[in-house]
């Protein structure tokens, strides 16, 4: 059966090789960068004295258990996993679903992978034995991350399905990456790696377990240790995937019965401001996407999730500056919110419309138009966002003042130009389906791979803007360079939707056929 | 002008080496119920993505209401109405506000889009749905796009597979609606399957297999003998006998 599950998955991605081929590259040179961090680790490793390892191999497997458990999500991102809305209907016994969801948690932690074995071939150059248990210890620690990892993403899927509490969700994600920064910077800093890893002392800890084994110190303790965890993650991994198997997510997202009537007439006047600057098709089309974005769960989560994590990991530093925070601080904030929402936005504009995409070709309106609106959709939410981190900033007096907030506005939006120029050619070169419900799927193949390295490019000439103000120390050179690029980025804007125009219309039916082809049994990322 | 509603000549498309279409001929009087029939994956949703636009064909030539496809292919569109095999609706949308939307793209403005929009949730039993279209039935996804396609009064509806899905109520109504359109002078193209369905609201007929029309005209003709629509279908694209073993069925 679970070949069989296997094959049917390779069988619906034989079509699109030509597209995976640039998955590909792009994880040969993500995973290359990784592998220089593993092989630091391992050198790390193989240098430190004991009491190093005995205080700082704890918070290591820790860290490497927290990025597996958590970087998904904070990528907005879930990895691949099983639609089990389509294997539900076989007579597949529930543990073999539920192993080959735990083999799948493997391609969320590829990275540690990497770092767990670069590690335990420096531990292993310690001698003593050290490389015996490291074979022993580190398959153990992984099956442990891949059930917890389990567990977590069904809890995760599940809590997130459900209406507003997705949103909830993502806060309280966001309060994970705050709480450490605000501890630091409410003096806890102080030494807080020696403190923490003197904390972590316990061999009733998971890491602190495993790296008392590794390093073979009380290891017949350790071991039982982190077998009992090991089993108490495989119970609650196995615990939440049946209940994910018995969630109806469709019931969770459905309409309230009830709606205010007052909230539906100020959210109908809203989404009919576009009216009052266009004229129709244009007007219609961004008050059509302004509704079906506000509306879309996954667009919600990613937006709530690029304010707040914006804010969540840079605010604790600004804090501590006991004033207005660096100028850079509200314009790094407001370009981490736009590269985020990229994926729910500019990146893949027709992956929330699926196969409605096709109405753009049969309605009587002009492609160009239809890119134009989408564009304008997602300004008006990016620049919602960055008003929304502007007024933040502005309540906790981090604020640089208005100089600042208008120079945050003005690199947004020139930032912006080259981003959606990009993303409108990508939308119609290799466009996919998402899924508005879940997190987790869709939206993260072929040319959404090579984001990490076409952010440094497309935000290089705001970049050079900055240079000339640090090169030259003047105001005005940085207001000349940026004025250039906002030009440049007009026109590179007009060529680019040209191109993505002619694009559409020789690629239609391809570009429908890729929004409206569904994925295997395995869901991509 | 044109007396064809469509007249498509030599129109073909292949996938690979697979012709799709295959040199088909098409006149659609003015004015007619017109069925367009043929087996499964013998070309029929092509045909009609090509007369749409929603496909480009490899060759031949398409004139839709007297206007040339591609070249005329906004004015064409203003004037045809489309339910196609798979959904068109944009599903974050409810009912009311796609109708309004659709109007709006084709040139309607918005209090009339939404009137007429109003008009139609209420014909078609969907009025007091605030659902999203995402929660909508199979059949309520049928009828709103088929409220959809009669929101800007086209001349001409090209319908695919209208009633698939739709209860025996909801097509009843459906059908009596088109009739009328035609009794107005419109004209219909719709493939169906439900061969019943076809025999009785449509003047006229093709059938498409293989990607080539193998007759076509008023289904009186087609039906000489006194034979049924469902007769003259087997005997025109043949019935084969079941292939494969099933001894273990």
């Amino acid at each position: 059966m679970i070949r069989a599950i296997l094959r049917a998955q390779f069988l619906t991605m034989r079509f699109g090789w030509g597209r995976r081929a640039l998955s590909l590259i792009a994880g040969l040179i993500w995973y290359t960068l990784w592998a220089f961090v593993a092989v630091a680790v391992g050198i790390a490793l193989s240098d430190a004295s004991p009491a190093e390892l005995a205080l700082y191999l704890p918070m290591g497997l820790l860290g490497v258990c927290a990025y597996w458990q958590l970087m998904p999500v904070a990528s907005a991102s879930m990895g691949s996993a099983l639609d089990l809305r389509k294997l539900i209907v076989y007579p597949i016994p529930h543990r073999k679903l539920f192993a080959i969801e735990v083999l799948l948690r493997l391609t969320t932690g590829v990275e540690m992978l990497l770092v767990l074995a670069a590690g335990a071939i420096g531990l292993s150059r310690q001698g003593g034995g050290a490389g015996l248990r490291a074979a022993v210890v580190v398959p153990i620690l992984i099956a442990l991350n891949l059930l917890l990892s389990t567990g977590t993403r069904s809890l995760l899927e599940r809590i997130l399905s459900r209406r507003k509490i997705r949103e909830v969700g993502a806060l309280l994600l966001a309060m994970v990456w705050v709480v450490p920064r605000l501890l630091f910077h409410f003096g806890y800093g102080e030494n807080a790696l020696e403190r923490v890893g003197g904390s972590m002392q316990s061999a009733l800890l998971p890491w602190t377990a495993a790296a008392n084994v590794l390093l073979g110190n009380a290891p017949a303790i350790g071991f039982l240790s982190l077998a009992a965890w090991t089993v108490a993650a495989f119970f609650f991994g196995r615990w939440q995937f049946e209940r994910s198997l018995r969630h109806d997510s469709v019931a969770a997202a459905a309409t309230p019965a009830q709606v205010s009537p007052t909230r539906v007439a100020i959210a109908d006047r809203l989404y009919r401001l576009p009216a009052l600057l266009w004229r129709d098709p244009l007007a219609a089309i961004v008050e059509k996407e302004l509704r079906t974005l506000a509306r879309t769960p996954r667009f919600r989560t990613v937006f709530i999730m690029g304010f707040t994590f914006g804010l969540a990991i840079w605010v604790p530093t600004a804090v501590n500056r006991k004033g207005p925070a660096e100028p850079w601080f509200l314009t790094v904030v407001a370009v981490y919110a736009l590269t985020l929402l990229g994926q729910v936005s500019y990146w893949n504009c027709f992956g929330f419309d699926r196969s409605a995409t096709a109405f753009y070709f049969a309605a009587p309106v002009s492609f160009t138009r239809v890119l134009i609106a989408k564009n304008v959709a997602a300004m008006v939410f990016i620049y919602l966002e960055v008003v929304m981190v502007i007024a933040t900033t502005t309540v906790l007096g981090l604020a640089a003042g208005w100089r600042n907030a208008a120079e945050t506005l003005a690199v947004t939006g020139v930032c912006a130009a080259y981003l959606l120029a990009l993303g409108n050619w990508g939308s119609v070169r290799y466009p996919s389906g998402l899924s508005g419900e879940r997190l987790s799927h869709g939206g993260g193949r072929g040319f959404q791979g090579f984001l990490f390295l076409i952010y440094p490019v497309a935000l290089l000439p705001v970049g050079l803007a900055y240079l000339a103000r640090y090169a030259f120390d003047s105001e005005i050179m940085f207001g000349l360079v940026l004025a250039g690029s906002a030009v440049l980025g007009g026109v590179f804007y007009w060529m680019a939707l040209d191109t993505a125009v002619t694009t559409a219309a020789t690629r239609r039916e391809q570009l429908v056929a890729a929004l409206t082809t569904s994925d295997g049994p395995v869901s991509g990322e | 002008m044109s007396a064809a509603a469509i007249c498509a000549r030599d129109l073909r498309k292949a996938y690979g080496a697979k012709p799709a279409v295959d040199g088909v001929d098409l006149d659609v009087p003015r004015g007619s119920f017109f069925g367009f029939l043929g087996p499964n994956g013998a070309g029929k949703s092509t045909t009609i993505r090509m007369l749409t636009g929603l496909i480009p064909a490899d060759s031949g030539s398409i004139e839709i209401l007297g206007f040339r496809m591609p070249e005329q292919e906004l004015e064409v569109k203003a004037r045809i109405g489309l339910v196609p095999d798979e959904s068109l609706l944009f599903d974050r949308l409810t009912g009311a506000e796609f109708l309004e939307f659709v109007g709006r793209m084709y040139g309607l403005d918005r209090a009339t889009a939404r009137s007429r929009g109003r008009s139609l949730l209420d014909l078609f039993e969907l009025a007091d749905d605030r659902k999203m279209i995402a929660e909508y039935s199979k059949g309520m996804r049928k009828r709103v796009a088929m409220a959809a396609s009669l929101i800007h009064h086209p001349d001409l509806f090209l319908m695919d597979e209208p009633f698939e899905g739709v209860d025996a109520v909801g097509a009843r109504l459906m059908k009596n609606i088109l009739q009328d359109l035609v009794r107005r002078g419109a004209t219909i193209f719709l493939t169906s399957h439900v061969l019943e369905v076809v025999e009785r609201l449509c003047d006229h007929v093709a059938i498409i297999h293989n990607g080539k029309i193998v007759t076509s005209g008023r289904i009186e003709d087609l039906r000489a003998g006194g034979e049924s629509l469902e007769d003259a279908f087997v005997r025109v694209v043949g019935a084969g006998a079941p292939r494969g073993q099933l001894d273990w069925l």
